[in-house]
């Protein structure tokens, strides 16, 4: 092997070579195959690098927000369910004949296996409900999220106030929407009678963003929502009210950030 | 036509495994064929299985917890994004994983210039014991994830420190030979020998724990 190439070999699967000398490399490589073995052996050794640091566990909110920017960008992709369904009039004809077709075969088939297609009748019948059933759990699903698919997502810092220090989240959105994800975690357990509302704060004052419910860990999600788009407001604000939600925030504020 | 014939065979593993068996139970590039579909389940297994060990590679680069956690983020984030970019015939998936993980906490150690540290110190190696266990990780998979982490500490320990700098300051913080040379006071000539001497010794110590990556 070419003795520069051979010093340089390490520190390309190191990942520590400068582009030039990358690309030296790598056309070296082609011309010779027979080198890979050799690089495929420090790959390996060097993939296992990783491995010898202290693991941390992650923070549960990094997870959350990860999972939440997902399902947000998942809603995007989803691909539209309204198209509407077009053939023309000859295809219609088409098709009436043959079902009609396939509608006399059936009546005798009926005739000679009655008793069976009675039977698959009545599991048809209950797959239906089921997949109806699912198809509306599913729709209540989607009303809870974002109803504008967000092609462009932003990740904004949230921070407690003096009121509540330990409060920190994030809320991803895209600006120009008018819903987004709120995640936000060390948030105190409420005194019955009490919740967390969210507020979206501009130069007219704070509006109403949601209720915010907390578990157990302090921990909470919320889809926010607001006529106006999200990148319009100044300010983002959680503070403690009576249950049901206030007009204007008569409580403590525990998260204040800027957006 | 190899890498198409290798691609079928994955597609074909991926509709006989993914269809028995629960996420836990998949291959990582069973999940991340899975990724590419768009099912965030099997990106929520890689992140459970993975997310220890590349916080931890993020802690050490990059040496402020906030932001290790924000590069965490963002490194599952570019996984869900760019699942379709990774090769199985190219390499393994935690390989590719890492490749993102140490690229992020290179730009972001290079923004806060945190000042390298060595692996296998005494004051790392007793990390396993004060760990809390994640309820989302399975039994034997933590259990598989400790003994690597033993084994490759075992075997970074094992490496003359001038050999085990060199690997971690171009591994872990992107410094090029050039750079290492300079920082150190050595020759071109002496990182190159220490850099390929401890690459050596490194497979040999792994191969004398039976590491499996």
């Amino acid at each position: 092997m070419d003795k520069q190439i051979e010093e340089l070999l390490p520190f390309y699967v190191l990942g520590a070579l400068t582009d030039e000398e990358r690309e030296q490399v790598e056309t070296y490589l082609r011309a010779h195959p027979e080198a890979r073995a050799q690089l495929d052996e420090m790959s390996k050794t060097v993939s296992a690098l990783p491995y010898g640091t202290k693991p941390v566990e992650p923070a549960r909110r990094t997870k959350n927000a990860l999972m939440a920017r997902i399902a947000v960008d998942e809603r995007a992709r989803a691909p539209k369910a309204d198209q509407p369904f077009r053939r023309g009039v000859r295809g219609e004809n088409i098709i009436r004949t043959f079902t009609l077709g396939i509608a006399t075969l059936a009546i005798v088939w009926v005739m000679i296996l009655n008793s069976q297609i009675g039977r698959l009748r009545s599991e048809i019948s209950n797959l239906n409900n089921a997949l109806i059933a699912q198809s509306n759990e599913l729709q209540q699903i989607n009303a809870k999220l974002p109803q504008t698919p967000l092609p462009e997502t932003v990740t904004i810092s949230l921070k407690g106030t003096d009121v509540r220090p330990q409060a920190q989240g994030q809320l991803i959105a895209d600006p120009n929407s008018q819903s987004a994800v709120l995640v936000i975690s060390g948030l105190a357990k409420l005194q019955p009678g009490k919740t967390y509302q969210v507020w979206l704060i501009d130069g007219g004052g704070p509006k109403s963003a949601g209720l915010l419910a907390v578990d157990a860990n302090g921990q909470g999600v919320l889809i926010v929502t607001s006529e106006l788009s999200i990148g319009s407001f100044q300010a983002l604000g959680i503070s403690v009210e009576p249950n049901g939600g206030s007009k204007q925030p008569t409580g403590d504020i525990v998260v204040l950030s800027d957006i | 036509m190899t890498r198409s014939k290798n691609a079928n065979d994955v597609s074909v593993r991926i509709k006989s495994e993914s269809s028995l068996l629960p996420s836990q139970q998949l291959s990582d590039e069973i999940l991340a064929a899975r990724v590419v579909q768009g099912d965030s389940a099997a990106l929520e297994a890689l992140y459970d299985r993975h997310a220890s060990i590349v916080l931890g590679v993020l802690l050490k680069v990059i040496g402020d917890r906030a932001l290790a956690e924000d590069a965490l983020q963002e490194t599952f984030w570019r996984v869900w994004k760019s699942a379709s970019s990774y090769e199985p015939q190219r390499g393994s998936f935690t390989g590719w994983l890492f490749r993102i993980a140490r690229n992020l906490a290179i730009d972001a150690h290079r923004r806060v210039n945190v000042r390298p540290q060595v692996l296998g110190n005494a004051d790392d190696m007793d990390s396993l014991a004060d760990r809390t266990p994640d309820p989302d990780k399975d039994v034997p998979e933590q259990a598989q994830a400790d003994l690597r982490n033993r084994q490759v500490r075992s075997a970074l320990a094992a490496l003359p420190r001038v050999q085990r700098l060199v690997i971690e300051m171009a591994y872990f913080y992107g410094m090029t030979r050039q750079e290492i040379a300079e920082a150190t006071g050595e020759a071109l000539g002496t990182i190159h020998t220490r850099a390929r001497l401890g690459l050596q010794k490194l497979r040999e110590e792994l191969d004398r724990e039976d590491f499996e990556g």
